[in-house]
């Protein structure tokens, strides 16, 4: 058996081809359906996110090339475009390579942002519609799940997952390294803004127990707060909101600073010096640099907070070199278990054959022993299976071991000497 | 006992080279490898010391052997708690190798005469005092290296560029709520020590204060940490300038533990190094 893999993704494709190529859950159904003939294509599945549309399919080794052909017409038809029309943007991967694409890919090593754990999900959820679909079959069952292990093992080894890499989820990041759980924090909105709010809602999801809104416009303090299910602050009890808030989050569309070195002061006075967050979002900026000077106060701007997740993109690279190597070896154990997936059936198929030929020459002999007992009948048929299996044992240890290590599964002559059919 | 401590350190040199390995590549399988050669080395550090008591008679507490030996073993009995309390990991990075170069050192330098410490084993406060004293010393160095990382990382969110140390460090209030607490226990066992070792004089000299360079250096240890505990208390969280403090106050402690021996005086007792050959002149007065 071949697996074969043909795809677009962000690096090959714009985004205008790949968003008519996507597939949506019933699509995939429909389409896995009409693509698997049980010929030559023999499994298949599909994984579509809006970074990637991809075919995973097996067929057997001879018909490995008509089969990459059909996938790629089937996509040619999926995205109704003319045939041929794909190939500049396709890949095209079999075997080995196949194996490790689909590895990198659940392990997000190959997705835009480094990382990122959306993407295990999709290929989990295009293995369920395959499975609904009754094509994914003995290869890529066993593929996939060997996937999902690698793609454990990567987020646990590694560190490539770590490390916030967009604004929003700074926040939580810094909070989580200054007061090392976020769990009874409290945060203060002051301005909305949508980049305010996606980093409100990330440091609740972490544990944050209350959430202050402050805006000039009581309207949309309201609103927010509604939200959140937060508590609004007039604007004129800043002073004392601030010195409730372990996050402060600032965001408005003011001109100047709202916050100065006297805000901070007075806060870490009345807070009796507990660190504090101020995280500055807003251009041009609301918070007046100064305040990073006073002791204890921890003041981010747009800048910072941008080059801190380019370094921890850098870092996330660093982590994904080491990811590599576990894909690497872990293609090479695939590729192994997966030839002895198809020795297993052939030296079954040859230990059973000799049985055969040891029964029936004892079945010619039989009437020559005369009356025996049962236990004595036992023991001959013992004996012969085990002398049998003594004499072939070796041999095919040796088979196996064969199968093991060869690279391709040509010029296996075991089926011919045996004279074994399929 | 000597082929037992090398074992020992064996046991901790697997532990510190896993650990750091496991701070540079935060992985949990090789943490693990260390946490149980830090237990393993624990366990037979324990029966060594146990061992010298039986065979050569008094408290393992005594010559500089012993008390580097003894430093060590309390060392990683403090990190064990540490890193069963507080899960902070990277303490191991930074305390593991000093355990393996104690152990070391206890393992080159040699026994003085045997006599000596049967006088002062006679009386069982000595041993209490040296004990309390060696156990606040490992307390004060879990202070002084939760206030490192401290700075480190104050100083890297200050300056908002995080090396590759910053990830790899507990958070800033883990690490401030360890050096309190290692804090307020070194200075309660510190000032224990200090008064049972008072009453011993007091029993055996009648007087309780000699003059002597590491009473003096221990007054000012003692001064440093009641201070640092006051302000931590005070301006709660202020954890900057405390964390200084912690700095500055292990520092002194190295000089109350070795610096004073060199500068002689009624305390260097039991010194046998071997690039030092006066041994017991002052408590034979």
């Amino acid at each position: 058996m071949s697996i074969i893999l043909v795809g677009v993704n962000h690096k090959t494709a714009p985004v205008e081809i790949r968003e008519r190529l996507a597939f949506n859950d019933e699509a995939c159904l429909d389409g896995l359906r009409r693509l698997v003939d049980g010929n030559v294509v023999r499994e298949g599945l599909i994984v579509s996110t809006c970074n990637r549309v991809e075919i995973l399919s097996a067929t057997t080794t001879e018909q490995m090339e008509t089969g990459a052909g059909r996938l790629a017409q089937f996509l040619d038809a999926a995205g109704e475009l003319p045939s041929g029309y794909l190939n500049k943007h396709l890949y095209r991967h079999t075997n080995e390579e196949a194996v490790r694409h689909l590895f990198r890919v659940a392990s997000s090593l190959d997705s835009m942002v480094v990382g990122e754990p959306q993407v295990l999900g999709q290929v989990r959820r295009a293995y369920s519609v395959a499975v609904e679909a009754g094509t994914a079959g003995r290869v890529l069952n066993r593929l996939v799940h060997h996937t999902f292990r690698v793609a454990k093992r990567v987020r646990n080894e590694t560190g490539i997952a770590a490390n916030a890499v967009s604004i929003s989820y700074m926040a939580v990041e810094l909070g989580k390294k200054i007061f090392d759980s976020l769990k009874g924090c409290t945060v203060l909105l002051i301005g909305a803004g949508e980049m305010a709010e996606l980093s409100a809602r990330h440091l609740i999801n972490a544990g944050a127990s209350q959430v202050l809104v402050v805006n000039r416009t009581e309207e949309t303090a309201r609103q927010m707060a509604d939200e959140f299910g937060a508590t609004t602050v007039p604007f004129d009890q800043l002073d004392k909101a601030l010195s409730e808030a372990d996050v402060v989050i600032c965001s408005t569309g003011a001109p100047t600073y709202v916050l100065t070195e006297q805000h901070a002061r007075r806060a870490l006075e009345r807070r009796r010096n507990r660190p504090t967050c101020f995280i500055d979002i807003s251009v041009p900026r609301n918070i007046d640099p100064a305040v990073g000077n006073v002791p204890n106060v921890f003041l981010f701007d747009i800048d910072d907070l941008e080059s801190v997740i380019s370094s921890n993109i850098r870092e996330r690279e660093r982590e994904a070199e080491r990811a590599e190597l576990i894909v690497q070896s872990e293609v090479m154990q695939f590729q192994q278990s997966l030839r002895l997936m198809d020795v297993g059936p052939t030296i079954g198929a040859l230990r059973e054959k000799l049985h055969e030929v040891a029964r029936s020459e004892m079945a010619r002999q039989r009437k020559r022993l005369g009356v025996l007992s049962t236990e004595q009948e036992a023991a001959i048929e013992a004996l012969l299976m085990s002398t049998v299996n003594k004499i072939s044992h070796p041999i095919l240890n040796q088979l196996r071991r064969f199968y093991e290590t060869t690279e391709s599964d040509a010029g296996l002559p075991s089926k011919d000497i045996f004279d074994l059919e399929e | 006992m000597r082929s037992l401590l090398a074992t020992v350190l064996a046991a901790y040199l697997i532990a510190a080279i896993h650990s750091i390995l496991a701070f540079i590549n935060k992985r949990r399988s090789v943490q693990r490898v260390a946490e149980w050669a830090t237990v393993a080395g624990f366990i037979l550090h324990t029966g060594a010391l146990v061992a010298d008591w039986v065979i050569d008679g008094h408290y393992p507490l005594f010559f500089l052997r012993e008390t580097l030996s003894f430093l060590a073993w309390a060392l990683v009995a403090v990190y064990a708690l540490v890193l069963y309390r507080y899960k902070a990991q990277a303490v191991g990075a930074f305390c593991m190798p000093l355990v393996c170069a104690l152990t070391f050192a206890a393992l080159l330098a040699n026994t003085g005469p045997s006599d000596a410490p049967a006088s002062f084993s006679a009386t069982r406060l000595f041993p209490i005092h040296t004990t309390l004293l060696i156990f606040s010393y490992a307390a004060f160095f879990i202070v002084f290296m939760a206030s490192v990382m401290y700075l480190l990382q104050e100083r890297e969110l200050k300056l908002k560029t995080f090396g590759a140390i910053f990830h790899r460090l507990p958070s800033l209030s883990a690490v401030t709520e360890l050096a309190n607490t290692a804090a307020a226990v070194g200075l309660t066992l510190f000032t224990l020590g200090i008064v049972t070792g008072m009453v011993w004089s007091w029993a055996r000299y009648g007087r309780i204060w000699h003059n002597d360079p590491k009473e003096i250096f221990a007054f000012l240890t003692w001064l440093l940490y009641l201070v640092l505990m006051l302000y931590r208390l005070t301006a709660n969280w202020r954890a900057r300038r405390a964390a200084w403090l912690g700095v500055v106050g292990f520092a002194l402690v190295l000089c109350t533990l070795f610096v004073a021996r060199f500068l002689g005086g009624y305390h260097v007792f039991g010194l046998n190094f071997w690039f030092l050959s006066y041994v017991d002149h002052s408590c034979r007065s």
